[in-house]
């Protein structure tokens, strides 16, 4: 059985982890499906899906790392003008954040319940927010 | 307070809800990759922005194209749903009829704050004697206008419509009208200089179309293909921030205008400080 389900969201600046274990959580107890995996997807190529522990710390760490490692401002082959957009390419971080970062996670499902660590929480990555988001869960099992 | 003076409303989810409207806009204006969004996301990206108001700029061409790229009644139903957010222009073809009536009724009812041309788009010299009726009824109204000057991205227009120096008899003619050649006039920047520098009624924005990023483009052309000290010791009281949303992000082009070496008093000015005055609401 596989079971799916988007959600929207705004993100609210150019870097956001916005925590979704709540909303997968309740959406494996919602499917019904006892033994399986979940998936957690982002429709973009400007954001991402992760996994780690909910620390203010971290999320400092991980936003530093990241503009360390790709920064906002250099000269990006992406930031030209792109005549079939009608626009400037601006968001080359945020495309280089996500391949980094990556579009997904999967968890595995036991008795009707996500197998996340204690330290497990599972983030909607934003790199080029504020936007109007969508992400999947889908759940494949039994 | 931070003033975003050139914003077209192509996208906003209130006024767009017929997709053959929406896609009109996109052929008309060469967006593309772009969607419907709600008021909630602009009110979000302008508190990340750090901006208080966008000035929503409507565009009616009706002889060139028969459509409106949003109406002056819609630039009108976005400011009443979000009065906080938006500052809103009129437009008119200069070729219509009514075109006063138009105008009359959008200073008058809709109680609009200025006017948006485009040269290029609407296919007209700025100095065509038809234009002085318009420019009389801004005078009326007290009124300012947004010129649209320098390269045209559009489809279907000529960029010689907008040259700046083509303005430079409307400003003499008419120094009581304010008026704005948008986009610095890119690539024409020295032409619009002059003008702002020469004429109390000019002023320009900074929506320039850019080809690298807004810190590099802005950088080098506000700070070394113009001189250093050009607009801080010269047109520091004439140049108003713009960043031409949706085709440019509003929190990228202020991004980079804040990177520029500019004295605070300018980047203060330069943010909203000149808007006010050319719109009318301060000194």
């Amino acid at each position: 059985m596989i079971k799916m389900k988007e959600n929207k969201i705004i993100t609210q600046s150019e870097f956001q982890l916005l925590p979704v274990t709540q909303e997968v959580r309740d959406f494996v107890t919602e499917s019904g499906i006892k033994n399986g995996v979940v998936f957690v997807i982002t429709s973009h190529t400007t954001s991402g899906i992760t996994v780690n522990e909910n620390l203010d710390c971290l999320y400092v760490d991980i936003e530093e790392m990241l503009e360390r490692l790709i920064a906002t401002n250099y000269p990006y082959a992406h930031s030209h003008f792109l005549p079939t957009y009608g626009a400037t390419g601006g968001n080359a971080p945020g495309h280089l954040k996500s391949m980094l970062c990556g579009n997904h996670c999967v968890f595995p499902i036991k008795d009707g319940v996500i197998q996340c660590g204690f330290a497990q929480d599972i983030y909607f990555a934003e790199f080029d927010g504020p936007q109007m988001r969508k992400y999947f869960i889908q759940i494949q099992g039994e | 307070m931070v003033i975003d003076m050139h914003v077209h409303p192509g996208f906003y989810e209130a006024i767009s809800e017929d997709q053959k409207e929406t896609e009109f806009r996109k052929k008309a204006m060469g967006w593309d990759l772009m969607s419907k969004f709600p008021v909630e996301l602009t009110r979000t990206q302008m508190e990340f922005a750090g901006v208080d108001k966008l000035v929503l700029l409507p565009l009616d061409l009706t002889t060139q194209m028969k459509g409106w790229v949003v109406t002056n009644e819609e630039v009108r139903q976005m400011m009443d749903i979000a009065p906080d957010l938006f500052y809103g222009f009129a437009s008119v073809d200069p070729y219509r009829e009514d075109a006063l009536e138009v105008l009359d009724y959008a200073f008058k009812e809709l109680k609009l704050m200025g006017l948006k041309l485009n040269p290029s788009k609407q296919a007209f010299y700025p100095s065509d004697p038809m234009m002085d009726k318009i420019y009389k009824k801004c005078i009326e109204y007290n009124k300012p206008i947004m010129f649209h000057a320098g390269m045209s991205w559009e489809p279907d227009c000529l960029m010689k419509y907008s040259k700046p120096l083509n303005f430079e008899e409307v400003a003499v003619k008419y120094p009581e009208l304010r008026f704005c050649l948008a986009h610095f006039g890119w690539p024409w920047i020295y032409d619009t200089t002059a003008l702002v520098l020469k004429y109390p009624n000019v002023y320009t924005d900074t929506s320039m179309l850019y080809m690298d990023s807004p810190e590099i483009f802005l950088n080098e052309v506000l700070k070394k293909q113009l001189g250093e000290l050009w607009i801080d010791h010269n047109i520091h009281n004439k140049v108003m921030f713009g960043s031409n949303n949706p085709r440019f992000r509003t929190a990228r082009i202020k991004r980079g205008l804040e990177s520029i070496d500019f004295r605070p008093a300018t980047k203060e000015k330069i943010l909203g400080g000149n808007a006010l005055k050319f719109l009318g609401l301060g000194e």
